[in-house]
């Protein structure tokens, strides 16, 4: 009886023992592949954090282009928005000159016949004053009438006072049409001091003494300048706009004898225009935005930030020239503008 | 009438476990003649011991199964190296069991036919699901299941699982009547008034970078974005050797679905790996990666999917067939999978299912079934 319980109890004991060690088999087993599996599992997990921050990288770097092709069409935009504003303005202006020119040129052209007549029918009248030293009742009574004496005296003054007035209206026509250079869009070989000059004539409203302020004091010493082959009608655009910022500028600060100095230079097959003023300077922090688009520190309405922008646009990318800026507060603000004589940059340029 | 019971044991000898587990069906059957049952066994049995103990107590019972990774009942919950007997009473619903032999890849076509032919039923009309378990290491799964579709009425849903070995992957061994087979293709047929409802999902989620296969004759891929298909894998995993674990998700077409293909072998020296089903050329795919969390929640999803389907108000049984996989990585939270089911189903509906070598169900109702890997596939059948 004893011996038949311990054989089932032997008997049960190697079952369990036999289940115990199908058990052990497995799970070291088990344990193996545990460990491959989370070593794959790291390796997996390590991969693809790796690549998701290459991705991220990317990304952030694909976005700041965007960023920037987005500024740059802002500005593309903005410049062409300018750039046919100023041309409807230079056919506007070309238009205007050549409408007015036509009507002085019939001023101008008879105030010499005018002046021979008028001077012809004053030696009349003194011939009659010879002939007949007593003249009738009613004569006298129209020259006291006409003060005769005075309108004999202030007559050539008149006419010579026409002549100067119908020679300015003409030089102005000049100057505007200089200016826009309309009939001249295509790089062509001009001479600076007539960009120079009649840009100077289209502002000479504004450096003319006011209310507010005497007369701003223009200073030039032009050197001795080859002919510039350039497109003049953007380049007078650029002397525009640094002559309007430098009077802004000086009168915006009331500055005391204010003065445009305007220096030309030749030296090294380049050509440089500095323009200069004695105002107020600009300040060390905003020196580096001068030349950003929409960047302006005139009032809301006045200024559209494009000018110093379209400038350097014009000179450096156009003209593969420089466009320089010295300032200190205090000290005034210069403004340089070097051309090359043989731009290679003009044919691909349009 | 349709009643469902379960029978389980871990006893270590084959004939103390059927003993156990014949004892266990006759005591619930209370006198009930069933009319088929589905075998599960750890693949160390002696099976045609086991299943010879059947035929002897139930001559007259049909009889399907297969060797697993894993058994699962209401009986003893998860469980391995056990022993499990799901049998199937009604007189208003006839099941019926057939075989087909010789599954492979070129066979596919007659192996199914032959098992539908040795349903012996003249008219398929009224059949209303099909469960099957092939073997889990032969080719042609796949083919074999569209043969079946065509032969079963449209829409019925053919659900199941291959059979297993202990993630040994050498040999599986399938259960059909009183004969053990390999490369087999046993079905059990329902036919009448039974409603039916599944549930389908893995848990598992795209981690890698997308690619596309490049060369493939599946299912062995040769290329993935004109790479060897080993390089893609290494790249991730290092130099380890792959794993089931990481199954690609394929991405047909401009899909945003995916299903899962995984690997347990590849050729280095050819860069070429060998799938568990069929792999479609230039579709899209990422290496998936999923936690023990992804998974139990999608055990979860596949539970309630099932029971949100159901048309009836309480089903009989609930049939789980979950991936291999699935177990390996969940190690001691794998009897959470099964602790759901107790939760999410009503406490006296048996539960009987296995860990398979790849799961079979449609995803969604009327659909076409479908080959899954790393799935949950739920089952719910019932005449209430």
């Amino acid at each position: 009886m004893l011996e038949a319980e311990a054989s089932q109890r032997l008997q049960a004991l190697e079952q369990e023992n036999q289940r115990l060690r199908k058990k052990l088999t497995r799970s070291e087993q088990k344990i193996e592949r545990w460990h491959r599996s989370r070593q794959q599992a790291e390796s997996l997990l390590s991969t693809t954090i790796q690549e998701l921050q290459t991705s991220q990288a990317n990304l952030k770097l694909r976005s700041q282009e965007l960023e920037q092709a987005l500024a740059d069409v802002k500005s593309m935009q903005a410049r062409l928005l300018v750039a046919e504003k100023m041309s409807s303005l230079g056919v506007l202006v070309a238009g205007i000159a050549h409408e007015i020119n036509n009507p002085v040129s019939f001023i101008y052209g008879n105030i010499d016949h005018m002046e021979a007549y008028i001077s012809e029918l004053m030696t009349l009248i003194s011939v009659y004053k010879r002939c007949y030293p007593t003249p009738s009742d009613a004569i006298q009574m129209c020259e006291e009438e006409i003060d005769l004496e005075f309108l004999l005296e202030d007559l050539p003054k008149t006419m010579q006072s026409m002549r100067i007035g119908a020679e300015r209206i003409e030089r102005i026509v000049l100057s505007l049409r200089t200016f826009s250079r309309m009939d001249e869009a295509d790089h062509k070989t001009v001479d600076i001091h007539t960009g120079l000059e009649s840009t100077l004539i289209i502002l000479s409203h504004r450096l003319k003494e006011t209310n507010q302020r005497p007369a701003i004091q223009v200073t030039k010493d032009y050197g001795d300048l080859p002919p510039v082959a350039c497109y003049a009608g953007q380049i007078n655009q650029v002397f525009m706009n640094v002559l309007v910022n430098a009077i802004d500028a000086l009168e915006e600060a009331n500055t005391p004898d204010a003065e445009i100095s305007i220096s030309t230079n030749y030296l090294a097959e380049q050509v440089s225009v500095a323009i200069a003023d004695n105002g107020p300077g600009i300040p060390e922090a905003i020196k580096g935005k001068i030349f950003d688009p929409f960047f302006t520190t005139k009032p809301v309405g006045k200024g559209t930030g494009m000018g110093m922008a379209i400038s350097y646009q014009i000179v450096v990318d156009r003209h593969n020239g420089q466009f320089l800026c010295d300032s200190a507060v205090g000290k005034g603000t210069r403004f340089t503008i070097c051309l090359p004589l043989n731009d290679q940059n003009q044919n691909n340029q349009n | 009438m349709f009643k469902v019971i379960v029978g389980h044991s871990v006893e270590i000898e084959s004939d103390a476990a059927i003993s156990e587990v014949l004892d266990q069906c006759k005591t619930q059957l209370d006198g009930q003649r069933p009319q088929a049952s589905i075998l599960l066994a750890a693949i160390d049995f002696d099976h045609a011991l086991v299943l010879s103990r059947i035929q002897s107590a139930f001559p007259e019972m049909a009889v399907i199964g297969g060797t697993t990774y894993g058994e699962i009942s209401s009986a003893m919950g998860f469980r391995e190296d056990s022993l499990s007997l799901m049998m199937f009473c009604s007189d208003t619903i006839q099941i019926k069991a057939g075989l087909g032999r010789d599954l492979s890849s070129e066979n596919a076509a007659a192996t199914a036919e032959e098992a539908i032919a040795s349903l012996g039923l003249s008219d398929l009309a009224d059949a209303k699901i099909c469960i099957t378990i092939p073997d889990g290491i032969a080719e042609g799964t796949e083919s074999a299941l569209r043969h079946l579709q065509k032969h079963l009425p449209k829409g019925l849903p053919i659900v199941g699982g291959r059979a297993g070995d202990q993630f040994e992957f050498e040999q599986t061994f399938q259960f059909f009547q009183g004969e053990v087979i390999q490369n087999g293709l046993p079905i059990l047929v329902f036919c009448g008034d039974l409603k039916v409802s599944h549930g389908v999902a893995s848990g598992w989620q795209p981690l890698s970078r997308k690619a596309v296969i490049t060369k493939c004759d599946s299912p062995v891929v040769y290329e993935i974005d004109h790479q060897p298909a080993t390089k893609f894998y290494q790249h991730y995993l290092g130099d380890l050797p792959i794993s089931g674990e990481y199954p690609l998700a394929i991405f047909e077409k401009e899909h945003d679905c995916f299903y899962l293909r995984a690997s347990n072998h590849w050729d280095l020296e050819a860069g070429s790996i060998l799938f568990a089903g069929e792999i479609p050329d230039q579709a899209s795919v990422q290496i998936t990666y999923a936690s023990c969390d992804h998974i139990v929640s999608a055990t979860q999803d596949s539970i309630e999917q099932a029971l949100e389907r159901y048309p009836g108000k309480k089903p009989a049984a609930a049939l789980l067939f979950s991936c291999a996989a699935r177990r390996w990585l969940l190690g001691h939270r794998t009897k959470e999978e099964y602790e759901l089911g107790q939760q999410l189903i009503e406490t006296d509906i048996p539960i009987f299912g296995f860990y398979t070598y790849g799961e079979i169900g449609p995803l969604e109702t009327g659909g076409d079934t479908r080959y899954h890997q790393e799935t949950l596939v739920t089952v719910l059948i019932g005449t209430e």
